[in-house]
């Protein structure tokens, strides 16, 4: 197992009280928490720095982490062989996890919960990011997962093990939607109930279609003339080619509603797709259609900038 | 493999106190906190036991992860930055549906 020195990511001495260290980590979350970072690597810089907290705050994980010895950053060590018994009696296997898996792991934790060594503890909940595409989000998917989570096994020996997780997604989800998994963060110690896997969803931009809730934005060209005289065009929707009715006089713009086409849920809520009229001209024109353009505009009195004058 | 059902964190699902306080972390004492300052709503404040949206998870553990992250000790702060981030989410949100106007 890698030694990773945590006063040094705090920047604290190995004396340090509670106070300092809390005041230390406060200053440096100000800087490298990613929700108000503009560092580069802060991400990166925030995990190495909130491990080094999760395990100084607690007084009863400092002192174990204490009696690892002080090591060089980085070097391969293992801890003294009666190491896990003083902490609460879990036993590790040291060649497959790492540092904060065993301080994530060791018994008596903070906030509150029990101390006693064979006393429940839920399992750790679990986050992951999920990136849908447009067509995944809008029908429905089954995604599967490969993770590798540190649990302890039937005998109690903490392992890194992977995990696969299979997972159906309902039809209708959005872009920033968190959804739960219930049961499938880490399993529970002692009997306790097993953690939650939390997904984070991201919908990739799709090049027709916008969402925005469950309606449905998309770009519908037009010639000048469908504009004008209204038309019957032809509409890819993501549940199929519809015909749509253009009424005569529709302006650049303007948002033809096309019912229940958006985004639907499982319980029958649905969404509206939204057609925007865009006007667009032919860029090359024969001798014909310049000369019947001609004659629209000597016999036109219509101003478009009548507004301006 | 046996497949799961992931639940939509929305509007249409609830959940008790108890189920609240276990799945963000947060203790009854700090969602009774986010909840006086406005934080979070239950469905009927004078009700004698809460229910919340499952929606609530979403921002009772956000408000968890804010005060880990920056060791924040008092639930008040946390509730601003709560209100902080959501008018930040009104507004991105405002921004991409007037992008998708364009």
């Amino acid at each position: 197992m890698k030694y990773k020195d945590y006063y040094a990511a705090l920047g604290v001495e190995r004396t340090a009280t509670a106070d300092q260290i809390k005041a230390a980590y406060r200053k440096l979350a100000r800087k490298f928490h990613p929700d108000v970072s503009k560092e580069k690597d802060a991400e990166e810089r925030f995990k190495d720095v909130a491990e080094a907290y999760e395990t100084l705050k607690d007084p009863e994980k400092r002192a174990a982490y204490d009696q690892l010895g002080r090591h060089a950053p980085g070097d391969e060590f293992r801890p003294p062989p009666d190491w896990g018994q003083s902490f609460g009696g879990t036993q590790f296997s040291f060649d497959d996890v790492d540092l904060a898996d065993l301080f994530a792991n060791l018994a008596g934790q903070s906030r509150g919960r029990s101390r006693a060594p064979n006393a429940p503890r839920p399992g750790q909940d679990f986050e992951a990011a999920v990136r849908l595409t447009f067509e995944q989000a809008f029908t429905g998917t089954e995604i599967e997962f490969d993770m590798a989570v540190a649990e302890p096994d039937e005998r109690g020996v903490l392992r890194r093990v992977p995990r696969k997780v299979k997972v159906r997604l309902p039809k209708g989800v959005t872009d920033g939607q968190k959804l739960r998994v219930p049961g499938k963060g880490a399993k529970g110690v002692n009997g306790g109930r097993d953690g939650d896997l939390y997904l984070d969803i991201t919908v990739e931009a799709h090049p027709l279609y916008r969402a925005d809730g469950l309606d449905l934005y998309m770009e519908l060209p037009l010639a000048p003339w469908e504009a004008v005289l209204g038309a019957t065009v032809e509409l890819p929707t993501p549940a199929g080619r519809i015909s749509l009715k253009v009424p005569a006089g529709t302006h650049a713009g303007q948002k033809l509603r096309v019912g229940g086409r958006g985004l639907s849920r499982p319980d029958g809520t649905s969404g509206h797709l939204y057609a925007v009229a865009q006007i667009v001209v032919p860029t090359v024109v024969d001798e014909r259609q310049r000369a019947l353009f001609g004659q629209l505009k000597d016999a036109s009195t219509f101003n478009p900038r009548a507004h301006m004058t | 493999m046996d497949s799961t059902s992931a639940l939509v964190l929305d509007e249409r699902g609830t959940l008790s106190v108890a189920q609240l306080v276990e799945q963000s972390g947060l203790s009854e004492a700090e969602l009774h906190v986010l909840v006086d300052c406005g934080a979070l709503a239950p469905h009927d404040l004078r009700a004698s036991t809460w229910l919340f949206s499952t929606r609530c998870v979403v921002t009772a553990r956000t408000a968890r992860r804010l005060r880990d992250d920056f060791a924040l000790d008092d639930v008040h702060a946390v509730a601003i930055m709560l209100r902080l981030r959501e008018r930040i989410e009104a507004l991105e949100q405002e921004l991409r549906h007037l992008r998708s106007l364009r």
